[in-house]
């Protein structure tokens, strides 16, 4: 009886736990926040859709502030609401991955289904290739196009500088051109992006910016933490398990209709996106009541709400806060069924000041931290100026020699060492410029200026908190050079 | 679970984490993770360990042999599809297969892509990383990438921000885990030592030196000496093979009891101190172990200067190897007027290879000596470039006897750039190229014993 209770134990806290982690990182349709802009662009898709107007509009914003996941939710509503199937056509562009114009076009052509159309065909110029997918798309007797929608990811990526702008100018140019009704979306976390684009580009844009900002709507970055945290951590009441006479038909259309409701749910379209059934996640009515008080409980908690705060202070990026999440649950497991204060604190600690950097410089061997030191201090005399191989050798030669503990280590052997910090990056070479004549600009590896790649403060807190470094070490460090 | 972690010992925290993260079966895995750490700490070993063991989907990919992104992503291809000879060249093309035949094949099955050595991925394609960071964004797959390097997150920083991986730290082994790892492979260590000594081995012998006891006393003396200057597993673990060879030898040639902790301790300490400064440099001492093996009766001091002996000539081989060279005569001069020529500024040049350079210059040598800055010597700056002209002048100014230019004495120009020991332009015509002297100031020190030469006295450094 205890086994089996066990056994149901750890298998209802796996369901919470891909439960939730599906919410956390597949669920890009729930969107919270900036009212405002998605009804701007839900209005400028749906007068392209069924008024066959067309538009262009850039969307702004720091990363991770929810310009995808508000596309999303705007198409996803639209879609619902409109034939989308065949009134329009979306294609979906993103610098990261159609950055280049040929293979931009080519995706053009994949997501309008026309490569059939297409064959063989060659055209003289971008333009021409263009206009001619779009007489493609043209059907009936009215010879009227679909409405397009153009999704440019990354936006900041199309435009190259020093090449031509293209695919940009052709796509603005069709807004304008009445050939057919289209809007083009444009997504960049650049402020500038107006900067890089072409005049004749420019001149074709609409200049419809939406602006979206993290803690534009609500003042205060804690709450919009906190809220957030509970909803993707609570579970929907709808994954409680029905009574058992009832068929298993009916009742996955039963949660299905539920889930509609439930502002805590994963949307239905997710779940299918990702191959999965509802009806894997079944969870104990009770464990759900039990899990969602724990949560609440959780907030209401003065330390939780200092983690968070501390968090919030760092970063407002709801990408970081969902890895945090993220970590938060993976944690979970049948022998720690809930969530600790202080897994939570010590994986934002992690997340905000990681400190990788110092923990990388103590894991130096004392020879190398000793050559860091050396040059420390020979920037500091020297105010900054880059220095290379020699002049660190001098300078810890220098110090080796007024201490007798320290073992002499030869010179390959220092080289060696210094070499290590280099392939490290702790020390970085100054670019040298290119100007002169080859052979004699090429400066063989012990003349190589370099400056440190580590901020001071950074080797000051890793000797601090060395284990067992020399005290000759230590005192050397300590001692103004100046 | 408790197998993997007893196969990778002093991890168990660090697994324990990539566990949790990368979760069970068909949970959804996080967009991204970041591994770093120092050399030798066990994350490629991690990663792989518990890929294998959860039996993911996973493409491991050394950046290093995949050094062009084409070559990149057909690796990833083949490791997801088991094809052969595919053909992706850019992003697009990777997510358009990653779209249509591996999601038929794995719907939501986790899949994993391991890139190791990430830092190359920096220099091949700015926009591969950041897309590789998001790649589930792009494809309907349960995929997940992971980035094995030793540097740390901020040097990933690129200016227009990417999406944030989740970090993982690998810190260094302490002492005690670095004892515990090498000890671990004592057996191997046994057989290395069985199959490298001459002399034959009796039960009895091979009884004492397979004893585990000694290994670790071994060890420790080891680790005393060491643990300071290196903490890379994998050289610690190379010094202690060759080492651990040398602790044995009075052992096996019934010098000193294998229990006499004592005096192995005396025997080691020297020989541990010198093989010191050898530390990275991998030299090949194995003419060092044969000699002292014929003076069987030798004591033991005497053993262990003869070995310093042999370590000191390998030390020194800056000077056997200028030596090599079996430079000309005027070959030799030609080098050194070269090196000079290099490190000397050009104004000063007068004062030091004339004869009569006035008096009134005197007073003002002492101020700038004075003024003089150790870090900016010209010996630490490195070679500046210098003419024909000047060479030769310099030539002849440090030449005691008179010789006429002749086409052999420019031959020899052209041999010493041949050589490497001076880097010179491609130009043909001899007047107009510059040369440099790339040797240092060890080699030239050789060089110039050899013909009695000082070269202290005309470096403006010195002076």
């Amino acid at each position: 009886m205890l086994d089996t209770d066990i056994q149901s134990i750890s298998e209802q806290i796996k369901r919470v736990r891909k439960y939730i982690k599906l919410k956390i990182l597949e669920d890009n349709i729930n969107f919270r926040n900036h009212d405002e802009e998605r009804k701007h662009v839900y209005d400028l898709i749906t007068r392209v859709i069924l008024h066959g107007e067309s538009h262009s509009a850039l969307i702004i914003g720091p990363r991770g502030c929810g310009k995808t996941t508000l596309l999303n939710s705007v198409l996803h509503q639209v879609s619902q609401e409109a034939d989308v199937q065949n009134d329009a056509l979306i294609i979906k562009l993103n610098g990261l991955i159609h950055g280049d114009e040929k293979i931009a076009l080519k995706s053009i052509t994949a997501q309008m289904q026309l490569e059939n159309a297409v064959g063989d065909h060659i055209f003289g110029t971008f333009a021409e290739n263009l206009s001619f997918l779009l007489s493609c798309l043209k059907t009936g007797t009215d010879r009227t196009c679909k409405s397009m929608i153009f999704i440019l990811e990354e936006f900041d990526l199309f435009c190259h500088s020093g090449r031509t702008q293209t695919l940009l100018y052709n796509l603005f140019d069709i807004t304008h051109s009445k050939q057919a009704p289209m809007c083009v979306l444009g997504v960049t976390n650049r402020m500038d992006v107006m900067e890089l684009l072409e005049k004749r580009v420019k001149s074709r844009f609409s200049h419809r910016h939406i602006f979206m900002f993290p803690n534009e709507t609500c003042s205060d970055p804690l709450t919009s933490c906190k809220r957030l945290f509970v909803d993707t951590m609570s579970l929907p009441t709808s994954l409680g398990k029905r009574r058992k006479d009832k068929r298993k038909r009916k009742k996955s259309e039963c949660i299905q209709e539920d889930i509609q409701t439930d502002r805590y749910a994963v949307p239905m379209e997710v779940i299918k996106r990702c191959n999965m059934d509802v009806t894997d996640f079944e969870i104990d009515s009770t464990f759900i009541d039990e899990w969602n008080t724990h949560i609440q409980e959780l907030v209401n908690d003065d330390k939780f709400m200092d983690v968070l705060e501390k968090f919030s202070y760092y970063t407002v990026n709801e990408q970081i806060y969902r890895n945090v999440m993220y970590q938060i649950i993976s944690k979970l497991s049948s022998s720690k069924p809930y969530i600790h204060v202080s897994d939570v604190s010590s994986c934002v600690d992690e997340t905000v000041c990681p400190e990788h950097s110092v923990k990388l410089l103590q894991s130096l061997s004392i020879l190398e931290l000793s050559l860091v030191i050396a040059m420390m201090h020979g920037l500091e005399i020297f105010d900054g100026q880059p220095m290379n191989f020699e002049m660190v050798l001098h300078r810890y030669t220098k110090f080796a020699n007024t201490n007798s503990s320290t073992q002499s280590v030869p010179r390959p052997v220092i080289l060696k060492a210094f070499e290590h910090l280099h392939q490290l990056e702790i020390i970085v070479p100054i670019r040298t410029d290119s100007t002169g004549d080859t052979t004699t600009s090429r400066v063989q590896k012990e003349y190589k200026l370099y400056t440190l790649g580590i901020p001071v403060e950074d080797i000051k807190e890793a000797v601090k908190g060395f284990k067992a470094l020399p005290t000759e070490i230590n005192h050397w460090f300590n001692s103004s050079v100046m | 679970m408790e197998e993997l972690i007893s196969t990778i010992p002093c991890r168990e925290h660090q697994l324990q984490d990539l566990m949790d993260l990368l979760g069970e079966g068909d949970e959804p895995l996080p967009y991204s993770l970041f591994v770093s750490g120092s050399m030798a700490t066990g994350k490629s070993l991690c990663v792989s360990k518990l890929l294998q063991y959860l039996n993911y989907k996973h493409v491991f990919i050394d950046c290093i042999e995949c050094y062009s992104p084409k070559i990149l992503y057909e690796a990833v291809v083949t490791g997801l599809t088991d094809q052969e000879d595919v053909k992706c060249d850019s992003m697009w093309e990777l997510t358009n297969i990653l779209n249509g035949v591996c999601v038929q094949t794995f719907k939501y099955k986790p899949i994993v892509l391991v890139f190791d050595r990430a830092e190359r991925l920096r220099t091949m394609d700015q926009n591969m990383l950041m897309a590789f960071l998001r790649l589930r964004e792009f494809c309907n797959l349960n995929i997940c990438t992971i980035f094995v390097t030793n540097l740390v997150n901020e040097n990933f920083y690129f200016k227009m921000g990417v999406r944030e991986p989740i970090k993982l730290y690998f810190p260094n082994y302490t002492k005690d885990e670095l004892f515990k790892i090498i000890f671990l492979n004592q057996k191997s260590f046994v057989n290395y030592l069985l199959s490298s000594s001459d002399a034959c081995i009796d039960g009895q012998l091979k009884e004492d030196l397979e004893n585990p006891e000694l290994f670790a006393n071994f060890l420790n003396a080891f680790l005393s000496v060491f643990y300071r200057p290196c903490r890379d597993l994998i050289e610690l673990q190379h010094m202690a093979r060759v080492n651990f060879v040398k602790y044995c030898e009075p052992i096996i040639k019934n010098e000193i009891k294998s229990t006499d902790l004592t005096k192995l301790w005396r025997h080691i300490a020297p020989i541990l101190k010198t093989s010191l400064e050898l530390l990275y440099l991998r030299i090949n001492t194995s003419k060092s172990v044969q000699s002292p093996a014929k003076e069987n009766n030798a004591t033991l001091e005497e053993t262990t200067r003869s070995y310093e002996n042999t370590l000191k000539e390998e030390l020194l081989s800056t000077k056997t190897f200028a030596q090599s060279f079996e430079l000309p005569y005027y070959a030799k001069y030609l080098l050194i007027a070269a090196y000079l020529a290099s490190y000397n500024p050009p104004k000063e040049d007068k004062r030091l290879f004339m004869k009569n350079h006035g008096k009134q210059k005197k007073k003002l040598q002492q101020v700038r000596a004075k003024a003089k800055i150790t870090e900016k010597l010209n010996t630490q700056l490195g070679p500046k470039v210098f003419t024909l002209d000047r060479l030769l002048a310099i030539f002849y100014a440090i030449l005691e006897d008179k010789i006429g230019l002749t086409s052999n004495l420019l031959a020899q120009i052209a041999t010493l750039v041949e050589l490497k020991l001076i880097a010179g332009s491609k130009e043909v015509d001899l007047d107009v190229s510059k040369y440099k002297c790339i040797v240092g100031y060890d080699f030239i020190a050789a060089v110039a014993q050899t013909v009695g030469f000082n070269v202290r006295k005309y470096l403006y450094d010195f002076i």
